[in-house]
């Protein structure tokens, strides 16, 4: 049973004047008994991925782990890959670096501050991530690499895919507030924040569109290229 | 009289290959053949007056580049880079180094994060040479700003950088401000005063220098350090902007007892690259300076009698160099095309302290060029082609002259592991 969100609803729940970008919309996508579907179309209609979607339960709710301890922050040609990672907090990241290149990975984010070198051939251990926030990663050696990994008390997120839809599995009946965060997102500074009411053990879905444009994505750069040979 | 150069060069690039000595040392090779078929002026490196590495006297195959470049790690922050060079050009030194610096980046524990350099590098001008060993990824021959950077200039100092991560603040960019001291360039000038501006793709080594036109570039002769100071500012990948200043603080009536003289070289860059799409990458530099070589500390007559009977022609002279060039290069898939428009400028002033009837090497000059080039590169790891037919006219000559020429460059180049 596809349920249906109330436009009117949606918008009242937006957070701040910014977020007129929200527009619910029913959809009869096909998902599955306690399944949220968040899509997210930035201002022309294009599916924005790799946009991390985080489902914040009422409160007082029991605190349930997504049940994934361990994640993986690839490097590949000078990129984190994904660059948006979502995690439970006490999660551990491995930092596999699938460069030819050394890289040398820090974060100076109050949540999780530490410097991984990750030099080819050389052993290193995954980083674990204790408290929530939002951990930003650098490299050391190449200062284009950004990449962000969230790390959150909910089970309940994921980033959108391809085609910018975000599957939230086995979600319970209750008042969520939805928080959307990606980089390149220009509205609100980054963090849309809505709300949503999950009820009975219906799949249903809830459209995001845009109202700014996105921020300008990095190109991309031929394979192999060292660029930072100055 | 016009004059007219046909090149074609094929560049057969073997695959740029990166090895490993355990997980310290990162190694980067580079070997550049070409097939020259060139006629024209006799260059510069050979004693004449073109303005291009090679000449009629060049056809058949040579060699672009040999290149060697190391870092090995000797800390987690700190790192010591070589780049060996060979190009073959009838060199005083048959390799020799173009840097040898030791690289020092400290982990960030705030937005701002901290680099030092101290040993021989370029000082950070260049738009273009963007990988290992200060090559170019655009274009075979760089602008005549950046090659003149090239050729003069070697940071033998120490540079410190100071970069803002915008990042951490939600911000996809970063400023940074950049200042250098450094010596042993009170040289840097004179291959602009004799030649004027050039456009190749062969920088000066530390102690070979240019061969045997320029041996002796990077010497010290008046004790004073001379200073660099710059701004870089980069917003996401799509744009990065910098400016710098650059003075070397020569005693313009320095000079040794080769006759190695000192010239007061100063001038200020700004540089853009922008990306507006996936697809093209825009460049524009603008250079403009001065370098000066006269009496200064020594005094007119002190000067005079130690440089006249040697030099006369350059007794004192002020040039005043500047240039602008903007290249677009706009990709496809796997192939390219460049177009480079160039304005090189110098002119030459008459002495200041003996009149104008002083000189002889008055005049000025402000050609134009234009280059344009095509790329195609299928993967990393095989063969790629690249056809650059290049047309550019009235080089600035001391003489005064002009001429006319065209070239038509097709290069095969390869990169890979
Ligand atoms: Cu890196």
């Amino acid at each position: 049973m596809t349920r249906t969100v109330d436009p009117a609803a949606g918008r009242i729940a937006a957070l701040g004047a910014a977020l007129v970008l929200l527009a619910l919309a029913a959809a009869p996508a096909a998902t599955s008994a306690g399944e949220v579907r968040v899509e997210l179309q930035s201002r022309d209609g294009t599916p924005v991925p790799g946009v991390a979607v985080v489902l914040e339960g009422p409160a007082g709710a029991p605190a349930r782990s997504s049940g994934r301890h361990s994640a993986r922050m690839d490097q590949q040609d000078r990129r984190f890959v994904p660059q948006v990672l979502v995690v439970d907090t006490g999660t551990s990241v491995e930092f596999p670096n699938s460069d030819h290149v050394s890289h040398q990975v820090y974060s100076f984010s109050p949540a999780r501050p530490f410097q991984l070198p990750l030099y080819k051939g050389a052993p290193h251990p995954p980083v674990q991530f204790p408290a929530p926030g939002l951990v930003v990663l650098g490299c050391n050696i190449h200062d284009e690499m950004v990449g962000y990994i969230l790390v959150t008390d909910s089970p309940f997120h994921a980033t959108t895919d391809a085609g910018g839809a975000a599957r939230l599995r086995e979600v319970p009946p209750g008042a969520y507030r939805v928080t959307v965060w990606g980089p390149l997102i220009h509205d609100g500074g980054g963090t849309l924040t809505t709300t949503l009411a999950v009820a009975g053990d219906g799949p249903q879905t809830l459209s995001l569109r845009l109202k700014d444009p996105l921020r300008r994505s990095p190109s991309p750069r031929p394979g192999r290229v060292d660029w930072d040979g100055y | 009289m016009a004059r007219r150069i046909l090149a074609v060069a094929i560049l057969l690039l073997a695959p740029a290959m990166v090895a490993r000595a355990g997980d310290r040392l990162e190694l980067t090779g580079l070997l550049d053949l070409r097939v020259v078929a060139a006629d024209g002026t006799t260059s510069y490196l050979n004693g004449g007056l073109g303005r291009t590495r090679f000449d009629s006297d060049h056809d058949g195959v040579q060699l672009g580049r040999l290149m060697l470049a190391g870092r090995f790690r000797l800390t987690d922050t700190l790192t010591l880079n070589a780049v060996a060079e060979s190009y073959a050009d009838g060199d005083v030194q048959p390799a020799g180094f173009s840097q040898a610096y030791l690289d020092w980046r400290p982990f960030p524990t705030r937005p701002v994060r901290f680099r030092l350099r101290a040993g021989a590098f370029y000082p950070p001008v260049s738009l273009e040479h963007r990988q290992v060993g200060w090559t170019s990824p655009y274009t075979l021959s760089t602008s005549a700003l950046n090659t003149w950077i090239g050729e003069e200039f070697r940071v033998i100092g120490t540079e410190l950088e100071a970069r803002w991560l915008g990042a951490s603040q939600g911000y996809n960019g970063d400023v940074a401000l950049v200042g250098g001291v450094y010596g042993w360039n009170d040289g840097a000038g004179t291959i602009m005063a004799d030649r004027g501006w050039a456009l190749t793709d062969r920088p000066s080594l530390l102690l070979g220098g240019l061969g045997h036109a320029h041996e002796h570039l990077y010497t010290e002769l008046d004790g004073r350090p001379g200073y660099y100071a710059g701004v870089a500012w980069r917003h996401g990948e799509a744009l990065e902007v910098r400016a710098l200043h650059y003075d070397n603080r020569a005693d313009p009536g320095a000079h040794n007892s080769r006759f190695d003289f000192a010239w007061e070289t100063r001038f200020t860059s700004v540089g853009v690259r922008y990306e507006p799409t996936d697809r093209v990458t825009l460049m524009a530099q603008h250079l403009d300076g001065k370098t000066y070589v006269g009496p200064d500390s020594a005094g007119p007559d002190q000067f005079a009698l130690r440089v006249h009977p040697c030099t006369p022609w350059r007794a004192t002279s002020a040039v005043r160099t500047a240039c602008r060039c903007a290249t677009i290069i706009s990709r496809t898939g796997r192939t390219a095309a460049s177009i480079r428009t160039t304005r090189p400028t110098t002119r030459v002033t008459p002495s200041r302290w003996r009149g104008s009837s002083a000189s002889t090497n008055t005049g000025s000059s402000s050609p134009k060029s234009c280059a344009f080039a095509a790329s195609s590169r299928r993967d990393s790891t095989s063969t790629s082609v690249r056809a650059s037919p290049t047309g550019r006219r009235s080089w600035p000559c001391d003489t005064g002259s002009r001429s006319r020429r065209a070239r038509l460059r097709i290069d095969a180049i390869g990169g890979g592991v």
